[in-house]
């Protein structure tokens, strides 16, 4: 738990040090992470004025305490006895150097102590007094009572020996290999082409409600965008202001020339900026080195050199700085190297209303290709791009680009192919490119209008409503394209179960509703939302429910001692009595462990004191609880739904396990309501369509057929996972975890308990801009219309 | 210390049938029918009665789970039990602590958990061997007795810190190797010359590796502040020599000609054009280095703009993820993180950008003393997002780029976007008299 242990030390230098095949057995080992106590130390940095009480902060990494809190001061007097471990038995040495994760070392004023312990204490983090800061010019170290570091900060600062290199920069050769001629089938497929939206599936995309282009975009959610973008975090408001990140790398160019590799990567890592949407000009990039280990070779060392200068030449012709960068020079083992390696990283701030995404939007809309061409030493006419991004974006903030996207390396036929996937819209194309060569600075665009002359755009075709790419007269059908394109990784990353479950089992929908309103009005109903060690959507949740209306408070609960679990029961039990309603939200309470989501949260529903207060709310004080992804675990697995009471379950008892594809799931579903029976569907019709986000990793619903259908008769099941016209599906394109029956929500008898998977509170304005459906799901409003 | 057994049921068991498909696949074995994945769980500081009740509620849930007292074997099944080892942090241990502790209320309890796989089959003692070999990363877990109890022995007091006595005089080269040192001989050399001359004393081991630590490249760039001497261009009037010139004339624009030329200075010439010329006119300049940070408007509720800052870093994570894929990409994202957040900013998006060899190569091609592609893709991918999607980070973009030579070692990189207002982030030089606090998970 983020305490110093052995098994970090070593972890600077070991990854310093050159690699030979003993690697697995004696190097220095590796950390684990725990994310649970990292968040917490997020929500302790979210409090303004606690960061304004800080001057410098350091955070622990690999160098441990010596260099985490050495570098904060150049004089200090640091207490290793006061430094928490994870075990006994630590000497001196090791309490200096260990790596540990999840610490943060802050500078202030000696009157702050107090303040800061009470304040990381109310977010369940322990915080010490370690060190002091002196005008001595020495660091000191003390361990049991001696002095086992006196360090004159001259001599530390000094970095050891200046070494000195003699560099030998090899010609470079840019130029393409000549390659096979393949097919666009057998491209698509070629590995560095290939889909990986199986690896993307695993990460979540949606917590925050700011992403502004979801990873796999259209109908099909399955053309990547060129860049990232999300809504700059808010806890309360809205706002356009957003930022786009992208990325640039070639490996293949980067071995034939370093110099060009770097130079593309930098420029490629803008072109993407500029196609999402971004504005050249506000770009700002920050850079990572991979190189080999150079030792004493002069030629060696000619790689990391001429990949700085090809930087350098594409920051000094952008006018684009890169302000930040890291570098990694052990890419060795034994006589292997990597190949020489920079990735670039663009970052520009800008609107999430500019964003773009690639996939085609309409038929009948004309296809341009604008270039920017490559002098004799094969850079980058560096003018030009610069003109014609900047019209580009001129063009797309008018409104005049439906669709773009740049081709880079895998050239323009598959950008098309990419391009027409994502809405299973077609493309006529005439062009005398070379459809599978590498197409860097190359943009392909959908527009209606005319483009403004500056992009020198020339049209290369029509897109059409028949789901076929036909190029140069030649047709391939999209779906003959897209198995190409994604056959290749499923063996590595699946995007599909190995054993779906198919029985469906069919739900009527409920329409003799009659449900019931609050007994007594109480405006703004108060929402108390538990943070457990391990959730991370107790922001999303309260933002959603003040935008509603609500009176939202976040309980952070805290078991670092069995004082803090007493007074924490305490509290929340307290607090679910002065609320009108209690959400559960999303996370990894405890990290799903062990071996089972929403234990954590259950075990605390189980005590006795929060027990009664929950049976209170629902039985006696007309109150409301919802409980989304980990929360709906949670109620599930105490009985909440679909028993409306706290019990043991029983081997039959539903519950939500494993998704089918044994692995995280984040995409978007279409869901329908089957039943407004509960307070919390009241603001919708029964056949209503929502697309909600899913992120999870438990989330199959399991119950026996009998249940379902007494589940289906008393109106419980409240909504379904179906397809985009709105039928229930075992297909798991559209039920992605399995669910029984394809039940996405349920509701306790008297329908005021709700658990669902589906994060309805991830959504607003510009969210997911390229997923198609009604995003908006009222639950929150009506939940609190229930006390209106 | 009472022990219990959790085996999921038939239909429920997806790793156990991953495992098993995966062991076919990768080392043939048509002798092994079928396998099971029992979890075991050795608990201290519990009553019988409390134990039964965290098995019931906790360790086990009766829709999926079976449980057991006792592991029985049939005569053609083998088993064997993998723990992690010592210090490494067990999140499935942890937390089954932390729920006890919540159901009993009482001090937090021991918990060991191990996986025990259970093999049928008529195996050979090397095809076993084999099995296990591909199981236990021995990095981080270790085979454990499938009948005994685990246990931590208390540990020893350790020994006090020595001093290395006769350092200053012995040949450097000597001692680097004797202490495994990251440091040049002519590092050492240097110290020897420091604790010699300047201090009139020999050093602590501490203090040698504190030293190591702080001067090797991962924390210092010691390649990247290597002072270049003299460049040869095999094609003097190609693009790099230009670019190279075209740098030196920068170099001395800026008046840096007394400056050494090194790697890092070739880094960061760009920024330092731009910044003097004017046209990097929103860059946060501080004394403090957390993360690139730059000052951004942003409107709220189309209020008046507001001064934010945009901070943004990037990391690797190659050398970790390459020998332990789990804990080494969960710990590049981890540690990503913690930099803008040490500026006081909340990460927000993150992306991630790997480099691996064809994860298509079949196992039976993979080096001696390098775990397979496909095993180091899959399993960093699943560190990576796990880490991620706990802390509740939406990562916005994930790619995988293959070349052959990543064969050597990984590429696993973590980048992150994170924002304030910049009115919440105040900065001041360190006085004498301050203090440092130290933020972060509990002693345990």
């Amino acid at each position: 738990m983020g305490g110093t242990g052995r098994d970090g030390v070593g972890g600077a230098t070991g990854s310093s040090k050159e690699h030979d095949d003993t690697a697995l057995e004696n190097s220095a080992e590796v950390q684990k992470g725990d994310a649970p106590t990292e968040r917490k130390i997020q929500r302790l940095f979210r409090n303004s004025e606690l960061t304004k009480k800080i001057k410098i902060c350091n955070d622990f990494g690999a160098g441990g305490v010596s260099v985490a809190i050495g570098e904060i001061a150049p004089s200090l007097v640091i207490n290793l006895d006061a430094v928490p471990k994870k075990y006994d038995g630590l000497d001196g040495t090791e309490l200096a150097i260990s790596e540990s994760q999840e610490r943060m070392a802050v500078c202030v004023e000696r009157n702050e102590i107090d303040y800061f312990i009470a304040e990381a204490d109310k977010e369940n983090l322990e915080c010490v007094h370690v060190a002091d800061v002196t005008d001595s010019g020495r660091l000191i170290m003390n361990w049991r009572g001696m002095t086992i570091v006196d360090l004159s900060r001259e001599f530390l600062d000094t970095n050891g020996v200046q070494l000195s290199a003699t560099i030998k920069v090899a010609k470079a050769d840019a130029s393409d290999p000549a390659l096979d001629k393949v097919s666009l089938s057998e491209h698509l497929a070629s590995l560095n082409v290939a889909s990986e939206k199986g690896l993307g599936e695993r990460f979540d995309g949606s917590v925050g409600a700011g992403t502004v282009l979801w990873p796999f975009g259209g109908s099909q959610q399955i053309t990547p965008p060129d860049a990232m973008v999300a809504k700059m975090p808010l806890l309360e408001g809205q706002t356009n202001s957003c930022t786009y990140m992208s990325w640039g790398f070639d490996p293949y160019l980067s071995s034939r020339s370093p110099f060009h590799g770097a130079v593309d990567a930098i420029t490629e890592s803008v072109c993407k900026i500029v196609a999402a949407g971004g504005r050249l000009r506000d770009i700002r990039l920050t850079l990572q080195e991979y190189f080999p280990k150079l030792g004493q070779d002069p030629s060696r060392w000619g790689l990391p050199l001429a990949s700085l200068l090809g930087a350098w030449h594409a920051q000094h012709s952008l006018r684009l700085a890169a302000i930040g960068g890291k570098d990694s020079m052990s890419g060795s083992f034994n006589e292997l190297d990597v190949p020489p390696t920079l990735v670039s990283f663009a970052l520009a701030p800008g609107f999430a209303s500019h964003a773009r995404s690639p996939e085609f939007k309409l038929a009948g809309s004309t296809i341009s290709l604008v270039k920017i061409e490559r002098d004799r030493d094969l850079l980058p006419d560096f003018e030009a791009l610069k003109t014609i991004a900047e019209a580009i974006h001129q063009a797309n903030a008018q409104g005049d680009i439906v669709s773009m996207h740049h081709a880079g390396s895998p050239g323009i036929g598959a950008g098309l192919a990419k391009m027409c996937f994502g809405n299973l819209i077609g493309a006529d194309i005439r062009t005398d490119e070379d459809i599978t060569a590498s197409a860097t600075l190359c943009f392909i665009i959908e527009h209606s209008d005319a483009l403004p002359p500056e992009l020198k755009a020339l049209k290369i075709g029509t897109t059409v409503s028949e789901p076929k790419l036909t190029i140069n007269g030649e047709s391939h059908t999209l779906c003959e394209l897209q198995a190409a394109w994604q056959g290749t990784l499923e063996p590595i990353y699946p995007t599909l179960p190995g054993i779906p479950e198919t029985r469906m089992i069919e739900v009527p929908l409920f329409t003799t509703c009659m449900r019931d309103h609050s007994s007594s009005a109480i405006t703004p109903p108060r929402v108390i939302i538990p943070a457990f060690p391990g959730t991370n959507s107790e922001y999303d949740s309260a933002k959603a429910f003040r935008e509603a209306g609500a009176q939202a408070e976040i309980l952070v609960f805290r078991n670092l001692t069995t004082q803090h679990i007493e007074e924490s029961v305490k509290q929340l039990a307290e607090a679910i009595s002065q609320s009108q309603i209690l959400m559960l939200p999303g996370g990894f309470s405890a990290g799903d462990e062990p071996d089972g989501s929403a234990k954590f949260i259950a075990t605390v529903i189980r005590n006795p004191r929060v027990a009664d207060a929950v049976m209170d709310l629902i039985k006696n004080r007309d109150g409301l609880i919802l409980g989304i992804c980990n929360g709906f675990q949670a109620l599930i697995k105490t009985g909440l739904v679909p028993y409306g009471e706290i019990r043991d379950p029983d081997a039959d008892s539903p519950t939500l396990v494993h998704n089918d594809i044994n692995r995280h799931i984040s995409c978007y579903a279409t869901t329908r309501v089957v039943s407004t029976q509960s307070p919390w569907m009241a603001l919708g019709q029964v056949g209503d369509l929502h697309a909600v986000p899913l992120s999870h990793g438990e989330g199959k619903f399991m119950a026996s057929e009998a249940m379902v259908k007494q589940l289906a008769v008393k109106g419980q099941i409240a909504t379904q996972y179906c397809d985009a016209a709105g039928k229930p599906s075992m297909d798991p394109r559209f039920n992605p975890n399995g669910s029984v029956a394809a039940i996405e929500g349920i509701t306790s008898p008297c329908g005021r308990v709700l658990g669902k998977m589906g994060h309805s509170e991830r959504a607003g304005k510009q969210v997911a801009k390229n997923i198609h459906g009604d995003k908006l799901q009222p639950v929150f409003k009506a939940g609190v219309g229930y006390f209106s | 210390m009472n022990r219990i057994f959790v085996e999921k049921k038939a239909g429920f068991n997806a790793e156990a049938r991953h495992l098993l498909h995966d062991l076919h696949e990768s080392l043939g074995l048509p002798q092994l029918e079928r396998l099971r994945i029992l979890q075991r769980y050795d608990v201290g500081g519990l009553s019988d009665k409390e134990f039964a009740e965290a098995s019931r509620l906790i360790l086990s849930e009766p829709q999926v789970d079976t449980v057991s007292q006792t592991l029985e074997l049939a005569s053609n099944e083998s088993a064997f039990a993998v723990e992690y080892l010592p210090g490494q942090f067990d999140q499935r241990a942890d937390s089954a602590a932390q729920c006890m502790q919540i159901l009993t209320g009482m001090d937090r309890p021991e918990v060991y958990s191990a996986r025990v796989i259970v093999l049928e089959g008529e195996l050979s003692a090397e095809q076993l061997q084999s099995i296990k070999n591909y199981v236990i990363n021995a990095v981080d877990s270790h085979e454990v007795a499938v009948e005994e109890m685990s246990q931590r022995a208390a540990a020893k007091p350790p020994d006090d810190v020595p001093t290395l006595e006769g350092f200053n005089s012995k040949s450097p080269a000597e001692i680097r190797k004797e202490l495994g040192l990251a440091m040049s001989a002519q590092d050492v050399a240097f110290c020897q010359d420091y604790f010699g001359k300047k201090e009139g004393r020999e050093p602590t081991l501490t203090e040698i590796k504190v030293l190591d630590t702080y001067w090797s490249d991962h924390c210092r760039h010691t390649t990247f502040l290597t002072k270049i001497d003299e460049v040869e261009f095999e094609d003097p009037d190609g693009p790099v020599a230009k670019a190279w010139k075209s740098y030196l004339e920068t170099k001395r624009q800026l008046g840096r000609d007394d400056k050494p030329v090194t790697l890092m200075d070739i880094a960061l010439i760009g920024m330092r054009e731009l910044l003097a010329s004017g046209e990097l006119d929103n860059l946060e300049v501080s004394e403090e280095v957390n993360a690139a940070s730059i000052v951004v408007p942003v409107s709220i509720d189309d209020g008046p703009e507001q001064e934010w800052l945009v901070m943004f870093k990037n990391e690797t994570h190659n050398h970790p993820t390459e020998i332990e894929p789990f804990g080494g990409a969960a710990t590049c994202l981890g540690g990503c993180i913690r930099d803008p957040l040490s500026g006081r900013s909340y990460v927000y998006q993150a992306m991630r950008v790997t480099g691996a060899a064809d994860p298509l190569t079949p196992f039976a091609d993979t080096l001696p003393g390098k775990l397979p592609q496909k095993k180091i893709c899959q399993i960093a991918a699943h560190g990576y997002s796990s880490y991620g999607n706990q802390i509740g980070l939406a990562t916005g973009q994930v790619a995988e780029v293959y070349h052959p030579g990543y064969v050597a070692k990984r590429l696993e990189i973590g980048a992150v976007v994170a924002a304030a207002p910049r009115s919440q982030v105040y900065r001041a030089s360190p006085s004498p008299g301050d203090v440092i606090l130290l933020i972060g998970g509990h002693r345990s």
